[in-house]
């Protein structure tokens, strides 16, 4: 039985807790997943629903991104666990985004894999995704996957991105924190300076914690948002320094910063496999949340720009200075 | 880039205690070559936790690797469990160490194909084919 996106936002909301609304919402996510185009159908569908099931949209948009097997599918597993330690009666959605084949079109989706322990929980639904020739990080069908997640009543949406590169920074644009996740063997402190996917990150997750050189990247990572503090308050501004005072190529570049990040940047230290610095993790993503997602979010605040949609070029802060935070979860 | 839509996508599971994945990612891998995206859940899994999965992935097919023996069980239990859930179109399949007198049994239950141990990649994929054939996503 095919049925319309109509009849399944309908679904979807007759019984959010149904197994059959979980049924109804998977099949709508596979409608705007194959067919992106249309997106504005479903959320022409959601618009028309009487104003008391209308659902809110989803209080926070996380996007998880970083290296492939830098453990951002167990980082994601062990934050949905502790968000649901805390919020028992709150819904929490998962998109997961794994490669295409280039040749033949075919993908292995396994960061399921290490999420399967919340398979039969109701209130965590896990979606897989093949990124379909999409660069970016992404896939097209991310956008319809969070309008209906947002449906059944998700509260928080992680989206986690394909393995990333040093370029790939769709994510800024969709979720409205990024947890950028690294680990230990990736480089030495060179890579942290470079532009891309560095300047993206609102939180800095070192992963790998039980691993020896992790304390280490840590340090660097602090050492490099401290860097780029500096910098953008014009503490350090080698043009400024050449043309003497008042140089107006200084202040603009000071100004325009490369950043995209839209709060002050931390960095944990976690072992998302021995569940160590996760419970920090959540407090300062908590915390975080608390200040750019609040009750008027909607509109202005950022998961309200996040859903303006795919390619927006990303929000820049427009603040001088931020302060570096440390959140040295692992080593207590 | 335009999106392109792949073939239907097919979950790969294996229930029960045994942990020998090789020949479930031995089908994963052939499955993908063969274009479809297939949904891995790794091993030491319930049957409550693949048919959960596999609602909320909305797959066309399950694809079973069983070598503990205890497929008659296992298969019965996640076709009850499809049902149950109102997921009883999709597609289950299987594999492993199964002797050929279970095969009717299994027939009987609703597995559409068995694939045990020495057969070919092409097979897989022909048999696969055929079934999810008239299962084009509207």
């Amino acid at each position: 039985m095919t049925r319309s996106i109509a009849q399944l936002v309908e679904a979807v909301v007759a019984a959010r807790d149904d197994i059959a609304a979980i049924r109804s919402a998977a099949q709508l996510i596979s409608i705007v997943e194959d067919a992106p185009e249309r997106l504005p159908e479903l959320i022409q569908a959601i618009s028309r629903l009487a104003e008391a099931s209308r659902p809110r949209h989803a209080r926070l948009l996380l996007g998880v991104t970083g290296a492939p097997g830098s453990g951002k599918s167990t980082l994601v597993d062990a934050m949905v666990a502790e968000c649901r330690t805390r919020f028992p009666e709150r819904r929490v959605g998962v998109v997961a985004v794994d490669p295409s084949s280039p040749f033949t079109g075919g993908a292995v989706l396994g960061d399921r894999v290490r999420m399967m322990r919340h398979a039969t929980d109701p209130k965590v639904f896990v979606r897989s995704m093949a990124s379909r020739g999409h660069l970016g990080g992404l896939t097209l069908g991310v956008r319809g996957a969070i309008h209906v997640l947002g449906l059944l009543g998700c509260d928080v949406v992680f989206i986690e991105t394909v393995g990333v590169g040093q370029s790939e920074v769709e994510i800024a644009g969709v979720a409205d924190l990024v947890l950028l996740v690294l680990a230990p063997g990736q480089g030495d402190s060179v890579q942290l300076l470079k532009a891309g996917l560095m300047e993206i990150g609102d939180v800095f997750v070192v992963n790998k914690a039980d691993k020896p050189e992790a304390a280490k990247v840590h340090a660097e990572v602090l050492a490099a948002l401290e860097l780029d503090k500096q910098v953008h308050a014009g503490e350090v501004d080698p043009l400024s320094a050449e043309s003497g005072d008042g140089s107006q190529a200084g202040d603009a570049l000071a100004f325009e910063r490369g950043r995209c990040g839209r709060v002050e940047p931390r960095a944990c230290l976690v072992s998302a496999q021995d569940k160590k610095g996760v419970v920090e993790l959540v407090d300062a993503v908590e915390e975080i949340a608390a200040g750019v997602a609040g009750p008027s979010h909607e509109e202005s605040g950022l998961a309200g720009r996040a859903r303006d949609g795919f390619g927006r070029p990303a929000g820049r802060t427009s603040s001088g200075h931020r302060t570096v935070q440390a959140v040295a979860c692992a080593s207590g | 880039m335009p999106a392109r839509v792949p073939k239907p996508r097919i979950l790969i599971g294996k229930p029960g205690l045994d942990g020998h994945d090789r020949g479930a990612k031995y089908v994963a891998h052939v499955l993908r070559d063969a274009g479809y995206e297939v949904v891995y859940t790794g091993i030491r899994r319930s049957p409550e936790q693949i048919v959960d999965a596999a609602v909320q992935e909305d797959v066309a097919a399950i694809g079973l690797s069983l070598l503990s023996g205890a497929h008659n069980v296992l298969f019965k239990r996640i076709i009850d469990l499809l049902k149950e859930r109102g997921a009883g179109d999709v597609l289950v399949f299987g594999g492993g160490t199964i002797p050929p007198d279970d095969l009717p049994g299994l027939e009987k239950l609703g597995v559409a194909a068995v694939f045990t141990p020495g057969t070919s990649a092409k097979t897989i994929i022909e048999t696969i084919d055929r079934l999810l054939a008239g299962r084009a996503k509207p």
